[in-house]
């Protein structure tokens, strides 16, 4: 069965970000860019479907500027058979994102489609649910567990004071969560041989989506600093302070 | 009080004004007319234009000069394959390597599980061309000294012990005849590739790697080895040995010697750093080695292999600089002293600017000289220049970062001590003082 994965570029996870000095957004001048850690899960997950014997070919997908193709490198490096790079310039939200890659999966046809649950840029937990609907196909998120079996894939899902297992009926979404699996390193031979797998890149357009974001960001701040803590003399002063200016007995 | 000249001269012309005996005397609007005109005097080379700027009419259209970037000097960007070889070295280095780094030392072994991992990876692949089983396309000096750098970024010792391998596969494929390429190159493709390394330092005094104590006497069909090489990584538990030896002309070559072979002996001679690469003695008695044991064909050159090897060890040098730097940064911003943390004092702050300063200087000029390498030019002026400054600083960086945690700095609870340690080898191994 094919499956397509799709993969994010995003800033790092180790950079410390920055805001920008007008508030409009977060620096991304000479910041180190990587894959989304979410979106790396899940190529690990499809490589090993391909190694089970279950998946028959990947395809990794990416949207955004060019130098998305590097993520999309990075993607075959580690097992993936063949990137489809979706370019544009302009800021993707996650409704056009679902759109685009509703394009690319009815021109793929995949069996399942498995992505990140989130980008750690902007976090929204969206892109998914929303690829599911528009698809009109079963969504299995925040997984830990898949387990394929025959026409049909049982997700394990990480929610609220437990695990839940949902079965899906193949063709179905599945979205990634950090306990997932741990993604291998690429080795040195699959990094040569990534640049020989092809990778075709389409404009917005040849899907026949528009890419025109609906929110429009008003302001950016960094998160408040954290300040230092006081030292009481006594339990009473402790208390009075609770009392008195914490507000909390 | 103001105590510059003009701030003297208007504070007396303040008094001047104010004072009554003006008035007395009817000369007030005289000697005010001489202040004024002396104030004007002094000031006017401030105040008069050179030129008049007229508000243009016509305007033209906003430049900016295009970026130039000539194609004949080097270049710093990394290419696909660099930049993924480099990720993936750097998270290996991170999770694998450098958790494991202290007790790798503590023990003076090389865990097993690192070299397995380090053979998933496919390191000495890269040092085989894919006619033999591997995956190099071109000569990459350049790649070579960035995975020595991330590799020693998790930890010097283990990055020496890993590369050493790669080292000899890389000199078999750059010089190796048809026929050792043939018998060597692909057992380094294995599922379970051979542990090599270099013998090439010699307990001699002033000693010269160009000049190896170490003898080839030419006997019959082949040459008989007799000498013993020092600070031999990872002898103990090598298949393969390229040793450096003297021919009877005087010239020095590279013999192939398997282990196993008779005369071949080694002890255990363990160092202040470079603990994990278990570096040890390596007596050659009487070794006798068929003439094919002598590595290359008319194309061999040792000078080169000195200069891949110097260009090798600053990769390795920059990389744990780099460990250092990235170590005592956040160090210094949060340890406290006299109610704030250190780096506000200069002493300290310019201690970190000059690490920061020296670590890209070695690093621009390993880059330098590998980069001529790959290009095929002449880069033994490059590699030596890179590696006599990587001797001195690398040295320098790891004093440095243990004075910069003060009695941190000293034990072992802080990995400094250990980078300081094995920052010492680069100056030694390798014939380096000969650069």
């Amino acid at each position: 069965m094919k499956v397509l994965v799709a993969v994010k570029r995003v800033i790092d996870y180790n950079v410390k970000v920055r805001v920008k000095p007008d508030n409009t957004g977060v620096d991304l001048a000479n910041v180190k860019m990587a894959m989304n850690p979410f979106c790396e899960i899940a190529v690990e997950e499809a490589v090993r479907l391909k190694e089970k014997g279950i998946a028959s070919e990947i395809v990794v997908v990416s949207i955004g500027p060019k130098a998305s193709q590097e993520q999309i490198r990075t993607a075959l490096a580690l097992g993936a058979d063949r990137g489809i790079h979706v370019e544009t310039d302009e800021e993707v939200q996650s409704l056009e994102a679902a759109k685009l890659l509703k394009g690319v999966v009815e021109k793929e046809e995949p069996k399942m489609v498995i992505m990140g649950k989130q980008s750690i840029d902007t976090d929204n937990n969206q892109t998914g649910q929303m690829l599911a609907a528009l698809m009109g196909w079963g969504q299995g998120t925040f997984a830990s567990e898949v387990a394929v079996d025959g026409e049909k894939v049982n997700v394990t899902r990480e929610v609220d004071g437990g695990l839940m297992t949902v079965g899906l009926k193949l063709p179905a979404v599945v979205t990634t969560d950090l306990r997932l699996n741990e993604p291998r390193y690429a080795s040195l031979p699959n990094i040569m041989k990534a640049k020989k797998k092809p990778l075709e890149s389409v404009a917005p357009a040849d899907l026949g989506v528009e890419v025109a974001p609906r929110l429009s960001t008003l302001k950016v701040e960094a998160p408040k600093q954290r300040e230092a803590g006081v030292k009481v003399e006594d339990v009473a002063e402790l208390v009075d302070k609770l009392k008195n200016e914490a507000k909390v007995i | 009080m103001t105590r510059d000249p003009i701030g003297l001269a208007l504070n007396s012309m303040n008094r001047l004004a104010g004072s009554s005996w003006l008035d007395r005397l009817g000369i007030r609007r005289s000697v005010e007319w001489l202040a004024y005109s002396g104030t004007r005097t002094g000031f006017r080379t401030l105040s008069v234009a050179g030129k008049q700027f007229k508000r243009a009419r016509n305007v033209l259209p906003r430049q900016r000069l295009p970026a130039k970037r000539p194609p004949d000097l080097f270049d710093l960007t990394l290419d696909d394959d660099q930049r993924m070889i480099v990720d993936t070295l750097a998270g290996f280095a991170d999770d694998v390597i450098r958790p494991a780094a202290g007790d790798a030392d503590e023990k003076g072994q090389l865990p097993e599980s690192i070299r397995t991992q380090a053979m998933e990876l496919g390191l000495t692949l890269y040092a085989v061309p894919a006619e033999f089983g591997g995956v190099a396309e071109t000569r990459s000096p350049v790649t070579s000294a960035l995975v020595a750098e991330e590799l020693a970024r998790g930890d010097l010792a283990i990055a020496a012990a890993l590369l050493a391998p790669f080292s000899v596969a890389q000199s078999i494929t750059r010089w190796g005849s048809a026929e050792q390429q043939s018998t060597y190159l692909p057992a380094f493709c294995d599922d379970e590739p051979p542990m090599a390394t270099i013998a090439l330092d010699e307990a001699q005094p002033l000693f010269d790697p160009a000049k190896p104590a170490t003898t080839a006497r030419r006997q019959g069909d082949g040459y008989v080895l007799t000498g013993e090489k020092t600070g031999v990584i990872m002898a103990a538990s090598s298949d393969l040995f390229l040793v450096s030896a003297r021919l009877d002309d005087g010239k020095p070559r590279l013999f192939l010697v398997p282990r196993g072979t008779e005369g071949l002996s080694y002890q255990d001679d363990p160092a202040m750093g470079l603990r994990a690469a278990q570096t040890a003695r390596l007596r050659l008695k009487q070794v006798q080695v068929p003439s094919d044991a002598l590595l290359g064909d008319d194309d061999f050159d040792f000078d080169a292999f000195l200069d891949y090897a110097s260009i090798l060890r600053c990769g390795l040098a920059v990389g744990t600089a780099r460990a250092v730097q990235d170590y005592v940064i956040p160090y210094c911003n949060e340890r406290e002293a006299f109610g704030e943390p250190i780096s506000h004092r200069q002493s300290v702050a310019f201690m970190i600017a000059n690490m920061a300063i020296e670590t890209d200087s070695m690093r621009l000029m390993t880059w330098r000289a590998a980069s001529r390498a790959e290009a095929g030019g002449p880069f033994s002026r490059e590699a030596r220049l890179a590696r006599l400054l990587c001797n001195d600083k690398a040295m320098e960086i790891g004093t440095n970062g243990v004075q910069l945690l003060g009695g941190h700095g000293f034990v072992k609870e802080h990995p400094v001590e250990r980078w300081y340690r094995d920052l010492r080898s680069i100056a030694t191994q390798f014939g380096g003082a000969h650069a």
